[in-house]
Order: structure tokens, then C-alpha cells, then sequence
């Protein structure tokens, strides 16, 4: 059984992945792997984005997505005449002359990677470009073009202990994926600390950070710089003491249910 | 079945001037392209065959080169650029350009194409320059021969023309700037030295030295993770990772949250477009009030700190340049700009850069650039950890000491087998490229230096003028590099230029009917890479340096030639005039074949003769030049000059860091925006474009301009790879995807835009539409557009309108100051509205009706051909 390893640490979104699968399957026929892909609009290999914080804390999050070859496949189940099929190495094919008129194939998938190619009246998605391992390649399209190592492509037990921490796509999750996602990037709250009366950052301030229930998950300190920044949060809210000696304490509310939180600056005043 | 039938290698980065980056090999099958991928060098050598090295950082972490290319985004999507509906298949004519009548060079940029033969076109050519040749000179014909095309050396994507003019008598040529470095080269320089860009040419096993002592780096204007795409490819991204790795600090300085800080970044300082100055000098503040800088070092490193000093303590114009200062200037807090001097003091910290960018390349850059050179050496530049690197352009003019990590041994050419113009040639006909509107024009004017990327320091000293020696002026320009509007300074002002009277004849060869090319009068249509057959290099990828056998893969698009044979085609037509044109094809090419001139490339290349053998060369497809033996033993950057300056002087003329710079003030004794010292400077030479300036009430926010993302300056965006990925295009509620426009939320709020709008950028230049894109990426006060958007003229020339977003068209044509010629692309003034398109629509009917337009791929050729339309 094959694994793909996406390592989301070390993903810098040049869409090498969902392009180079674009380049492989786009205009050419690989039947009976699979038709060609349409120019425009299928994205068997896709790069989601999304932004998180607001300025000064931004980053983006790039997540490659892919088709899961599940062990419980939906697709299969929603497949009929066999038009959809597991090979010996895992790889779930969709067999392009069985599946015509198959729309139902399409459309069974929970993180939406099978196709319905209009034109061609087929679903279409990843083959784990079976045509070119039977060809003699070790790794599919998209791995061979990551540069940074993001993702991995091997037999499922040469990464085993690696995956103890790893998770996989959210609408997959009990059907069986073979995608596997590393460093999942959590919640965060950030912010800076600093005295605007002497136009100073307040170096060492303590910040703790506690959830709904009234626990501290975490005490920090801000570094050189005045800043925080605690990214180990859950998707809920919590509340940010900061205590600092010579100044009152703050305490803010940090909402991390639907997004990161970067607090505006906190402006600690000496104690009159 | 079959998976190819036969595998080429070619280099697919953008570098033109004959050199070469990101080599990929394409599999070909039954004559079509079917996949291009990265290459496997273990597939050819072993790891002891080219001397395979390891870097050890802090915490016995590792960085080795790898066995495979790295290839970046572009050159994957090669096919479609390949085959773009943009592509020019067949020559073509302005229909109401009539060389024996009416030439209307009025209607340029707005009238359409007739379809004609090579035969024809060429016969009009050969015509045109006799004619131009008899009534004006040889120098009346100006090439503009640079830019960015393929990396090809044979089939030279630039300056062909040069070739076949320098044996009719002579051509005038626009100098090729130095587009990425502006503030380096007419700044840095007066500095440090560090021919000839200006940035930092010492760095030699810097990537280790950083690894292993270097605290935080500062990526200053740097998206590495962007601009390496066209030149170099992704170990400049490994590398970064590799420092995040150590534990080095990745702090971001630019008004935007760029590629490289989306992914990378620990803290971000957003400053305002082109105010880093307020900012360096606030840092200098600091440092000096509190003595927190290497006094020693400078005492012995540098002449002329006392001037710096005098200046940012106030004594000089009685204000000093304290963060408080700085802070309505530069928009960062007093409190975190001294929170970040105080760092740099306290740590090792260097400084990143990945070219420009808006930080080298707005009104006044030279001083940014020379004030980063001051800060690093009040921090003792050259110590362990404290040194400025590139992430790009490793082997620069060939100089393997621009590269952080072991060079190959050493850097191969394709001279031999080029046959473009070549970079500095020429230069008693030349003209600085930001001033060509004038010379389109018909103007009289004088600059100093030829200001091309190659000359060194001194050529800035130079006082040149146009038109030498009595001689007409332009009459026609001859150009394979149709994207100045797109790509330099005043665009708009370009377009009014290249509609002049003053100019006859107006001649593209391209191969993609793009930008400038719709205002041509005869257009040429020009192979690509895999339609012929080249030698190659890539010196760029940080790897080995290789040398490579191109093969031809598939057949040209339509009737297209190569550049070298289009030239040789105009070369023929111009043999029947005899005198100077006899029999000057052979005289150009010296009958060789292209199979020939690979050979001659390859064994002149550098390569040792006892490492040649081109039958194996051919066989393999590329050659892998080994790292340099003892690279572990070589100097560390700057660290000799940091020890003993006087063995290891600098390239300035006292051999220290000069903060106050002799040869500036003996030459240019009046220049106070240039001075002799760096300053601060609020406005002057033609630029009035901050935010507390009169214009900012009309054009209240500063553009910010990158590298693309999804392009190299003008090309690549007709792929529909690309504009299918959110950041690529905003498809507005009319169907026409635009540029995007990135707004931070409370600008966006305030002028009751949202993402998805079509807005308008304008400033008293004109205007340009784009597509609002809302967010964080960017801060507040800042209009960020990427350059090079393929222009869609609605209205073209000053007071214009562009559909397509090319923001140059509305960017200035002052350069970056009266005796300093760069170009000036980011950090000016616009306004932003929101647009109602569909009235637009009305108003410009035909414009806005392009028939065969497709938010897919843009803009289509056929659109401005008569009869396909």
C-alpha cells in the first residue's frame, strides 16, 4: 500500500504539485489510465490557500489536496460495472470506457476530487499517474516536482512511525485516506506589548493565555521585540492576561472560533 | 505504452544576454511536447563525479545541492506558452501604414493587422532601411535588443539585428538597464563598490558562516520565493528553509506580506512604499545616540562617518532623525523601530535580497541602497553572521563569488555560439533606456553614463548626449523586446512615443502579440524555445553549473522563424542593394550551420579542452561542471575585508565604505538629491510622491510594485495554469479577468470596495483597471499591482486607459534622479476608485468587445487581425 506525505511545514505554494499534474494530463490521452483533462477547471492535484491574521501577523496557508484512494472509497461504492477499481499497489483508478455516463461517480467524492468531464461525458481524477510507475517512474508528477520535500511518496510502512502525528483531509477522515498531512498549522494569537508614553516595546511581559473553561493553556513572555504569539490554539475562544511589573494588567478577549487573532497593540500605561 | 518517444533538455529561465537558468528535460512524443520535468542528474553522474558538498548550520543540521533540478512554476507550464492563442503565427502589417504613402503614426496602438508573406514583409524591411540608412544615417535605426526573452544563444532572443546593422554601417542601441538593481547600481556602489550592480559580489560560503553565527536576517524587499521563478529556481527556497531550520530569524521588511513572508516570515515590518530610508535612519539613531555600533570597525573600515553623524543628529537641517521621526514617514511605530535597531545591535544579523522589488526601484533609490551599506558597516559587515546575500543570480557576469553556497568550478559561456548584441557593446550609439521616449520623439538631451547593467562605477561620471556627432535622430526602432510599457518607466508617455511623427518605422519581431507590438507596423513571428535547436547553459541554479545540448522537439508554430533566421531573411532583401549590403548574410553568419555553432559554443565555453569530448555532450544532452575543489578552504565573504581592509580593500576608491562619497561630490557638486552622503528626501527631480505631499489629496495612496508572481515581467500571462490560481487574475462581474489589486480591509472599507470589484488606479498620467483583491497581504495606504500585466489598450498614451492592469503605463518617467537613470517603477502616487464596467463598456464598445478574448487565456492575436476577427 502506497502513502503520499504532505509535510505542510515545509509547503512554500509555488503550485509545482497542481501544476506539473496539469502538464501530465492535460491534452494527453493516457487511456486506459485515463482521458485527457480538460485545459481549464479540474483540479486533480489542487493547492488550496488560505490567508490567516491581519497585519502585522499574516501568513498564508497552502494545502495540497489530493484524491485519497480510501480505503472506503466513494467513489467505488457509487461505481457500477466495476468502472471504478483498486490496483495491488492501492492506486483507485477509474476506468474511462466503463465510467462513460457515470456522472453519479463524480459526484460521490466528500472533498469533491473527482470531475465530471462535460465533453468526454466521464468522471475524471487522480490516477496516481499509474501509467508512468508501470513505466518505470518511483513517484508521481507532483512529487517529483516539489523542491522543498513537502510531499513524500513511498510504502505506507517506511513512514510509520512518522504518521503517529499526522492527520488527513477533514471529509476523509474514517474512509480510509492514504493521504497523510504532517504539521498542521493550529490557531494562533499574537500581539505586541509597549508602552506608547515612552514610545518603548515591553520587553518580558507575561502573557498568559487561558481557554473558556478558565485554564491557563499557556504562559509566555514577550521577546525583544514585545511580541507574543501563541500557535497552539483550538478553534475557540480564550482570554489573554498580560501583566507586566510598573503597569496594570490587561486582559483581552481572544476569539480564535472562526479565525487567528492578532490583538491590536497593547498600550500598557504606568500606574498613576 | 508508451510514455515518449524521445527526451530533449533545454533551459527555460528568462535570461536573455546569452545566458541560461532552470534546465528541465521535455519528453517528447509522436513530434508533441507531453511533459517537462526537472532532471535527474544521478540518472548521468555519481555524487563523487561533481564533488558533491554538505553545509553543517547550528544544531548539526544539513544542506547539500541535491540530485535533481529544482524546478520552479514557469517552466512548467511551458506548453501552454508554446502554444498560446497569442502567439504570432505569420508576419503581419499595420493596414493603414502605407511606406509609400500615408504611414499614420497616429493610429498606432489602435489600428489592425493584414495578414502577409515573409517574402513581402522582408522585401518592405530591406526597403525601409536602405531608405532610412540613405535620408538619415546608419544611427537613425535604433534596436532595442534586451530584455528578458528565452535563454537562447544560437537563436539569441535579442540583438540579432545588431549582427546584420553593425556590417551596414552602424545602429544606435538602448542601453540595457540595470531594471532590478536601480538603487544598488546608482547607489550602493558610491558605497562599497561591488561592480557592477552594486550589490554585494563577496559571498563565498556566506550560506555556512550564516547557518552557523547569524542570528536574524532581515529580507529586506526580498521574495525569493518569486523572482528566483525566471532566474534560478527553488534551492534558494530549500536554503531559506534551511536558516528557518537553524533557528535563524526571518524578518520581513517590505509594504507587503509577500511570497516569502506568507511562508517564512517570524515578524513582518510593513513599511510604507519607498520610505525604508526613514526607517534606516531611525535604526542609525539609535545605534549612534546609544553607541550601540561597531566604532572601531568603522573607525578603520570607512571614511566619512562624521558626515553621516552630523546629519542624523539633526545638525545639519536641525531635525534628527529619531524613530519618532520616522514613524509618520515609514508608518512603523517609534517603539518597534527601536525594538529592531536594539536587536540588530545586540545579534549577528544580515541581510537577505532577491533583486527588486519596490525597495530598489522608486524615486531617490540609490539612497535606501547606500543607507543599507551604511548600517552594515556600523555593524561591522563581514564579522561572523553579518553579511548581505542574494538568494539569485548566483554566478552573475559569470562571477562565482556572488553565490552563498560552493560554486561549480567554474562558470561556462555561450559567446561563442551567441549571436545577440551583447551587453556594453556599442557604446558610442547608445541611449540610457529610460530616456528612449525622447529619442522616439526626435529629441535633443544629454545623461550621464551609458548606464547599462555592465558598467562600473566610473561610466556614472560620463556626460553622454543624443544625437552624437550631427546625426538625424531616431527614425526607426527595431525591436525583439516589444514590453517597454510594460516593464519600465512612463508607459503611457512610451505609447505617445511610439505614435510620434518623428518615427517612420516601426518593426517587431516576437513571438507572442504582446504589449508594444500592437503598435508596431510590421510584426515578425519568432520560434520558441523547443522549436529549435541551441546551446545552452544554466549557471543559476546553484547546484552545477551545466552547459547544454538543445534539441529542437517539435515544429515551429506556424510560419514562425527564429530570430538569428529572421534577421538572416532582412539580410537577403538587403543583398540587392549592393555596396555596404553585399553579400552581408554571409558576412553575418559565415555560412555556418546551427549545428556548427553549437559545436563552437560548446568547445569555447570554458570547459577545460581535456574535459570536452561534444559526441558525448551531444548524447548525453548536458554536461554538469563539478564544484570547485577546496571550496571548504576559500575565504568567507566579506570576512577578509572585515579583517585586514587594507590586503582586502574594497572596489571603492579609498578600498573602505565610503559614507561620504569624494567622487559624488567632486563630479556632481550641485546634486543635492544625490549628494555625497545619503539623505532623507521629502521630493525633487520630478518626483512629489508622499503621502503629506499637495498630489497625495488627489492620489492618496503609494503604489507598491513586485516582480510578478505568475509572470516574468510582461510574459507568461496568457497561461491558463496560471490564471485559473486565486492570486493569478480577479474575473470581474463582466467576465474579463483583470489584475489584481490587493487593498488592505480598512482602505478598502474606507472606498467601499470589495474583492471582486473592477477598480480603477489612475494618477494625472492615466489609468489602469484591475480587480480588487481585500487583504491582509497588504497594509494600509498601499495600492500593490503587480508589473506587467499584458496590456489591453482602450486608450492609449498620457490620460490613457488599460483594461489589461499594466500599472507601468501610469508610473513616472523621471528617473530615479536627475543624474542617476533608473527607472522608476514602485513607490509613487495613484488613487484608487471603484469603477462601473459595464458604462465603461458602453463607452468603449469595440474595446471592450474583443471577440476572441478569454478570461482562460487573455487577450488572442486574432482579435487584431483583419479577416479573423
Amino acid at each position: 500500500m502506497k502513502a503520499l506525505v504532505v509535510d505542510l511545514d515545509r509547503c512554500n505554494g509555488c503550485f509545482n504539485c497542481q501544476l506539473a499534474c496539469k502538464d501530465e494530463h492535460c491534452d494527453n490521452d493516457w487511456s486506459p489510465y485515463a482521458l485527457p483533462q480538460p485545459t481549464t477547471g479540474q483540479f486533480w492535484c489542487k493547492v488550496e490557500q488560505k490567508e490567516r491574521g491581519r497585519v502585522p501577523v499574516v501568513r498564508v496557508a497552502y494545502t495540497p489536496t489530493f484524491c485519497g484512494m480510501c480505503d472506503d472509497a466513494a467513489c467505488m461504492k457509487a461505481a457500477e460495472d466495476g468502472a471504478v477499481y483498486r490496483r495491488e499497489d492501492g492506486v483507485v483508478i477509474i476506468d474511462p470506457a466503463k465510467a462513460k455516463g457515470q456522472r453519479q461517480i463524480a459526484e460521490a467524492c466528500p472533498l469533491g476530487m473527482v470531475y465530471w468531464n462535460e465533453a468526454l461525458d466521464v468522471p475524471q481524477k487522480c490516477t496516481g499517474c499509474s501509467h508512468l510507475m508501470d513505466n518505470g517512474w518511483s513517484e508521481p508528477r507532483c512529487v517529483d516536482v516539489c523542491a522543498t520535500g513537502a510531499l513524500r511518496y513511498g510504502d505506507l510502512k517506511d513512514f510509520a512511525g512518522e504518521l503517529d502525528a499526522a492527520s488527513v483531509a477533514e471529509e476523509l477522515e474514517g474512509a480510509g485516506s492514504h493521504v497523510y498531512y504532517l504539521n498542521r498549522p493550529k490557531r494562533w494569537i499574537a500581539g505586541t506589548v509597549a508602552n506608547r508614553g515612552e514610545n518603548e516595546v515591553v520587553i518580558g511581559a507575561r502573557v498568559g493565555i487561558f481557554d473558556d473553561g478558565g485554564s491557563c493553556v499557556a504562559s509566555l513572555e514577550t521577546d525583544e521585540f514585545g511580541d507574543f504569539k501563541y500557535d497552539e490554539c483550538g478553534k475557540r475562544r480564550y482570554r489573554v492576561r498580560i501583566e507586566a511589573d510598573g503597569f496594570a494588567p490587561i486582559e483581552l478577549e481572544a476569539d480564535c472560533t472562526h479565525a487567528d487573532v492578532v490583538v491590536d497593540d497593547v498600550l500598557v500605561d504606568q500606574p498613576r | 505504452m508508451k510514455i515518449a518517444d524521445t527526451t530533449v533538455v533545454h533551459n527555460l529561465g528568462l535570461e536573455a544576454c546569452g545566458g541560461g537558468a532552470n534546465m528541465v528535460a521535455a519528453d517528447v512524443k509522436d513530434g508533441k511536447l507531453v511533459r517537462i520535468r526537472p532532471v535527474h542528474y544521478d540518472e548521468q553522474y555519481t555524487k563523487d563525479e561533481l564533488n558533491y558538498w554538505t553545509l553543517t548550520g547550528r544544531n548539526g543540521t544539513t544542506f547539500e545541492p541535491g540530485m535533481k533540478s529544482y524546478t520552479p512554476p514557469f517552466p512548467l507550464v511551458y506548453k501552454r506558452r508554446t502554444y498560446s492563442k497569442n502567439r504570432v503565427a505569420h508576419p503581419m502589417k499595420r493596414v493603414d501604414w502605407d511606406p509609400q504613402g500615408e504611414r499614420h503614426p497616429e493610429t498606432r496602438g489602435t489600428s489592425k493587422y493584414v495578414r502577409i508573406s515573409w517574402d513581402e514583409a522582408t522585401e518592405i524591411i530591406a526597403a525601409e532601411i536602405k531608405r532610412v540608412h540613405d535620408e538619415y544615417g546608419p544611427y537613425s535605426i535604433l534596436c532595442q535588443a534586451d530584455g528578458h526573452g528565452e535563454s537562447k544563444a544560437v537563436h539569441a532572443p535579442h540583438g540579432c539585428m545588431t549582427r546584420l546593422l553593425e556590417l551596414c554601417g552602424g545602429y544606435t542601441v538602448q542601453a540595457r538597464n540595470p531594471d532590478s538593481w536601480e538603487g544598488w547600481y546608482w547607489g550602493a556602489k558610491h558605497a562599497w563598490g561591488m561592480d557592477p550592480v552594486g550589490q554585494n559580489t563577496h559571498s563565498t560560503n556566506t550560506a555556512q558562516d550564516i547557518a552557523q553565527n547569524c542570528d536574524a536576517m532581515l529580507y529586506w524587499g526580498c521574495d525569493l520565493e518569486t523572482t528566483t521563478s525566471a532566474w534560478g529556481g527553488q534551492l534558494a527556497s530549500k536554503l531559506a528553509y534551511w536558516f528557518d531550520d537553524c533557528g535563524i530569524k526571518h524578518i520581513a521588511v517590505a509594504p507587503d506580506c509577500n511570497y516569502t513572508a506568507a511562508v517564512h516570515a517570524d515578524k513582518w515590518f510593513p513599511v510604507l512604499p519607498n520610505t525604508d530610508a526613514a526607517l534606516q535612519l531611525a535604526i542609525a539613531y539609535v545605534w549612534l545616540t546609544e553607541g550601540t555600533f561597531e566604532k572601531d570597525y568603522v573607525e578603520t573600515h570607512a571614511i566619512g562617518f562624521d558626515w553621516l553623524e552630523y546629519y542624523v543628529l539633526g545638525n545639519e537641517d536641525g531635525v534628527p532623525k529619531t524613530p519618532e521621526w520616522a514613524e509618520p514617514i515609514c508608518g512603523i511605530p517609534a517603539y518597534r523601530i527601536k525594538a529592531l535597531a536594539r536587536y540588530w545591535a545586540r545579534h549577528n544579523v544580515s541581510i537577505a535580497h532577491c533583486n527588486g522589488g519596490s525597495f530598489i526601484r522608486a524615486a531617490f533609490a540609490h539612497e535606501p541602497a547606500r543607507l543599507e551599506v551604511y548600517l552594515l558597516g556600523m555593524q561591522g559587515v563581514g564579522m561572523p553572521g553579518r553579511i548581505s546575500i542574494k538568494f539569485i543570480e548566483w554566478t552573475l557576469f559569470g562571477m562565482t563569488s556572488c553565490s552563498p553556497i560552493p560554486p561549480s568550478k567554474l562558470a561556462p559561456s555561450t559567446a561563442a555560439a551567441y549571436n545577440g548584441w551583447i551587453i556594453g557593446s556599442n557604446a558610442d550609439h547608445m541611449i540610457a533606456k529610460c530616456h528612449v521616449h525622447k529619442a522616439l520623439r526626435g529629441e535633443s538631451f544629454s545623461w550621464y553614463g551609458h548606464g547599462t547593467a555592465a558598467n562600473d562605477r566610473p561610466d556614472q561620471f560620463v556626460k553622454l548626449e543624443f544625437p552624437t556627432d550631427g546625426n538625424a535622430g531616431i527614425k526607426m526602432l527595431w525591436s525583439d523586446n516589444p514590453a517597454f510599457s510594460t516593464s519600465l518607466n512612463g508607459g503611457y508617455e512610451y505609447q505617445d512615443a511610439l505614435k510620434s511623427d518623428n518615427l517612420e518605422f516601426y518593426l517587431v519581431q516576437a513571438p507572442w502579440f504582446e504589449d508594444d507590438a500592437r503598435f508596431a507596423d510590421i510584426v515578425l513571428p519568432i520560434c520558441t524555445k523547443f522549436e529549435t535547436s541551441d546551446f545552452g547553459t544554466d549557471c543559476d541554479s546553484g547546484q552545477w553549473n551545466a552547459v547544454i545540448y538543445e534539441q529542437a522537439a517539435i515544429d515551429p508554430v506556424g510560419e514562425a522563424r527564429s530570430d538569428w533566421e529572421a534577421v538572416q531573411a532582412v539580410a537577403e532583401k538587403l543583398e540587392r542593394y549592393g555596396g555596404v549590403y553585399e553579400d552581408v548574410k554571409h558576412r553575418m553568419t559565415g555560412g555556418k550551420t546551427v549545428e556548427q555553432q553549437i559545436r563552437e559554443g560548446y568547445e569555447a565555453c570554458g570547459i577545460p579542452a581535456d574535459e570536452l569530448d561534444f559526441e558525448a555532450f551531444k548524447r548525453n544532452r548536458y554536461q554538469l561542471i563539478p564544484t570547485v575543489e577546496g571550496w571548504e578552504d576559500q575565504m568567507v565573504g566579506l570576512s577578509g575585508f572585515a579583517q585586514n581592509p587594507e590586503m582586502f580593500p574594497l572596489e571603492t576608491p579609498s578600498g573602505k565604505i565610503e559614507y561620504y562619497s569624494p567622487t559624488l561630490a567632486e563630479h556632481f557638486p550641485d546634486d543635492h538629491v544625490r549628494g555625497p552622503v545619503a539623505h532623507w528626501i521629502e521630493a525633487g527631480d520630478g518626483h512629489d510622491d508622499r503621502l503629506n505631499s499637495d498630489r497625495a489629496k488627489k492620489y492618496p495612496f503609494l503604489v507598491e510594485s513586485n516582480h510578478p508572481r505568475w509572470r516574468v515581467h510582461a510574459e507568461f500571462d496568457d497561461v491558463e495554469w496560471f490564471r485559473e490560481i486565486e492570486t493569478c487574475k480577479v474575473v470581474g462581474p463582466d467576465g474579463y479577468a483583470y489584475e489584481p489589486v490587493w487593498l488592505n480591509p480598512s482602505d478598502a472599507a474606507k472606498l467601499g470596495i470589495q474583492s471582486g470589484d473592477v477598480v480603477s488606479v489612475f494618477n494625472e498620467r492615466g489609468a489602469v483597471l484591475g480587480g480588487a483583491r481585500v487583504t491582509e497581504r497588504v497594509r494600509d495606504g498601499v495600492v500593490y499591482m503587480d508589473h506587467g500585466a499584458n496590456s489591453d489598450v482602450i486608450v492609449s498614451g498620457i490620460g490613457g486607459l488599460d483594461r489589461g492592469g499594466d500599472i507601468n503605463l501610469i508610473c513616472p518617467t523621471h528617473t530615479s534622479s536627475k543624474n542617476a537613470s533608473g527607472e522608476v517603477t514602485s513607490g509613487y502616487l495613484a488613487g484608487v476608485e471603484k469603477v462601473d464596467v459595464f458604462e465603461l463598456a458602453a463607452r468603449y464598445p469595440e474595446e471592450f468587445g474583443r471577440k476572441n478574448y478569454s478570461p482562460e487565456y487573455g487577450a488572442d492575436v486574432r482579435d487584431y487581425l483583419i479577416g479573423e476577427e
